[in-house]
């Protein structure tokens, strides 16, 4: 591998000239961005949840079941009608780390292998972007839920 | 983003045709509204009634909640009330402290506390149409079993 | 004629007789609209896939060029192209529809210079009279391949470029004396250079080096200083890779002016659309080079240009594995006959 450990002294000075006019990320006006973008998914997810509360029976508790199957949703409209790359663009992290980017990673992967047919296309690219999000949490929360069995069981908590 | 703003605003048009037929319930998540605390069935109306005040008087007593809906039946009490928006990461701290200092208090009674939106709301509801004379104790005590089971039922 | 280390002369003067560009919506609302053959509404290009679309692309651009040309397919003796897609399929299809004898080609978004300087030897030594050379990408298609699906809402840095759909195609014939044609005169053959980049969001930044490598290499090989050219042109540096190749230039001990060095993947959009640091792509240079740039020299504006193609020569796994993005470039100097 061309590891990065072992840069040649030309390698360092090119890399040193090139950051010169490297043009830097707006990381403040990128956090602003997300900020806002992110507070309004949740402020229309909370606007959901109202309505699963007063229209049907759902409590706080379990309103938020159906509210992120309607998030997801809304996300699927985004998307299809490709609106939603464009608000990620905009937004960053706002849009990609609520539930409503996850929703946004699978479905494009699967509009996207759509022309690979059902079954080698869609079936098998749907997750490549989301697929880690789904391994990794599901691991790192077998591993919690252990953890805290153990502990229970041993009396520390 | 103007696609978000329609969806937003189906949303509101949406909850503005309510289906509830009482006026106060469907404002009680937005405003204060103190209910009365409702009794449905009871052998000491007049002792349970200041019993209930009392307890009202000692729920609201707690600075990190406003508002509490009560309702006894036989000697089931269940106390809904809403916690400051800025006490809500410490909600189940909030709730075990408000059902031991009960408990303890009054060790004769059951007590069902929740912080639910929906169980207030529901609650409120129930006050409501307690208010009217056709409503009989055995569709109230019906839907108060519904609001306890509600309440036990998880995600 | 091989002159110095790595370059050719061209002492026959292989002409450029006519060419072919074709592109997408988004190159429509471009500063070089006007100066492509057509362009297409949608990106789906009345095919099922983008792949197809990118085929449609090729042989469109390939159609416009013989129609343009006057020559028909069979008279062709081979077709030099490539693409970026994997085996470069879009192109091989079109070869396959074209019925030319096909030379598949791949260079990165430096195909087309590939493409020019090959086919340019070809003709000068007699072993062909008309061939057939351009390049082409589809903005979807490479995303697809090189990035994350189209719509996947993620945030690009302001280093990443914007892939252009677009195809560029030239007929390059035996040179009959005839005159205000362009023709091909000489051109340098770059090294594989890597300078430890590693961000495929910043590929301008990591093929400066290539093409400042490529252009001294042609100054030196053929004893000419950079003001033998009216215009430098490089094919997809981007705002970043210009900056810095200039910078570079001028470390080695190169003048070249700053009116005097441009860069295709600035040229071809406007500054108000969505393209962060510039263009990129195949279609970059070949579409610039033979829609705008023949135009520009057959309206006098230019007599000498060196076109500089860059490729970044990466694929998605050597990103995934860490290993730093390898880059070329070749140059191929044009210029008018009177």
């Amino acid at each position: 591998m061309g590891g990065q450990n072992k840069k040649t002294p030309d390698q360092e000075k090119y890399q040193q000239l090139e950051q010169k006019h490297e043009t830097k990320r707006p990381v403040l006006k990128n956090c602003i961005r997300a900020f806002w973008v992110g507070g309004l998914f949740c402020l229309v997810g909370q606007a959901i949840t109202y309505f699963y509360i007063y229209f049907f029976n759902f409590t706080e508790q379990t309103a938020s079941n159906p509210t992120v199957a309607t998030m997801i949703f809304i996300a699927m409209l985004l998307t299809g009608f490709g609106v939603y790359d464009r608000l990620g663009q905009f937004a960053g992290a706002g849009s990609a780390v609520p539930v409503t980017g996850f929703g946004n990673a699978v479905i494009s992967a699967a509009i996207e292998h759509r022309t690979e047919g059902f079954v080698l296309g869609v079936g098998s690219n749907m997750f490549k972007l989301a697929g880690s999000v789904l391994l990794f949490g599901v691991f790192s929360a077998f591993i919690i839920a252990l953890l805290k069995t153990i502990l229970i069981n041993m009396g520390v908590i | 983003m103007k696609k978000l703003i329609i969806v937003t605003v189906l949303f509101i048009s949406l909850s503005g045709c309510s289906k509830h037929e009482s006026n106060e319930a469907p404002m009680s998540l937005v405003k204060v509204t103190h209910p009365t605390p409702s009794l449905i069935n009871s052998d000491h109306r007049a002792d349970d009634s200041s019993l209930l005040n009392d307890i009202e008087k000692d729920v609201e007593g707690y600075e990190e909640l406003y508002d509490a809906a009560i309702v006894k039946n036989d000697n089931q009490i269940l106390v809904a009330y809403k916690v400051k928006h800025l006490q809500r990461f410490h909600m189940k701290k909030i709730e075990k402290k408000l059902t031991d200092s009960l408990e303890k208090k009054y060790q004769d009674e059951e007590f069902i506390v929740s912080s639910d939106y929906k169980i207030f709301l529901e609650v409120v509801e129930l006050h409501e149409k307690m208010k009217n004379p056709d409503y009989n104790s055995d569709e109230a005590e019906k839907k108060f079993k519904k609001i306890v089971e509600m309440q036990k039922e998880l995600t | 004629m091989l002159k110095g280390k790595q370059s050719w002369i061209f002492n026959n003067r292989p002409a450029i007789t006519s060419t072919g560009v074709s592109g997408g919506p988004f190159e429509a609302n471009g500063m070089l609209a006007d100066d492509f053959d057509l362009l297409h509404e949608d990106l789906w290009m009345g095919e099922d896939s983008y792949e197809k679309a990118h085929r449609v692309l090729m042989e469109d651009a390939s159609r416009i060029a013989l129609r343009k040309g006057n020559t028909e397919k069979k008279d062709v003796q081979f077709f030099l192209a490539g693409d970026l897609i994997n085996q470069i399929t879009p192109t091989s299809l079109s070869a396959r529809s074209l019925e030319i004898p096909y030379f598949g080609l791949f260079g990165a978004c430096s195909t087309s210079m590939e493409g020019l300087a090959l086919g340019s030897f070809i003709i000068n030594y007699q072993g062909a009279n008309t061939i057939l050379t351009g390049a082409s990408s589809h903005n979807s298609a490479v995303e697809k391949q090189f990035r994350y699906p189209t719509e996947y809402g993620g945030q690009k840095p302001p280093t990443a470029q914007w892939t252009v759909t677009g195809a560029g195609v030239a007929l390059l014939e035996q040179n009959t004396g005839q005159a205000n044609v362009p023709v091909t005169t000489s051109a340098t053959i770059g090294k594989v250079m890597d300078l430890g980049l590693t961000d495929p969001f910043n590929m301008g930044g990591a093929m400066a080096p290539a093409a400042a490598d490529t252009i001294s290499a042609h100054m030196k090989d053929l004893d000419i200083d950079p003001s033998y050219y009216d215009l430098i042109v490089t094919g997809d540096l981007g705002k970043i890779g210009q900056e810095t190749a200039l910078e570079l230039l001028k470390d080695k001990g190169l003048k070249i002016d700053r009116d005097q060095f441009q860069d295709c993947g600035l040229l071809i959009y406007k500054k108000d659309q969505p393209v962060q640091s510039g263009a990129s792509g195949a279609g970059c240079s070949a579409s610039v080079l033979y829609g705008h740039l023949i135009n520009q020299m057959k309206q006098g504006v230019y007599k000498r240009i060196l076109v500089v193609a860059t490729g970044a020569l990466l694929s998605p796994i050597t990103v995934q594995q860490n290993e730093t993005i390898p880059c070329i470039a070749h140059a191929v100097s044009i210029e008018m006959q009177v």
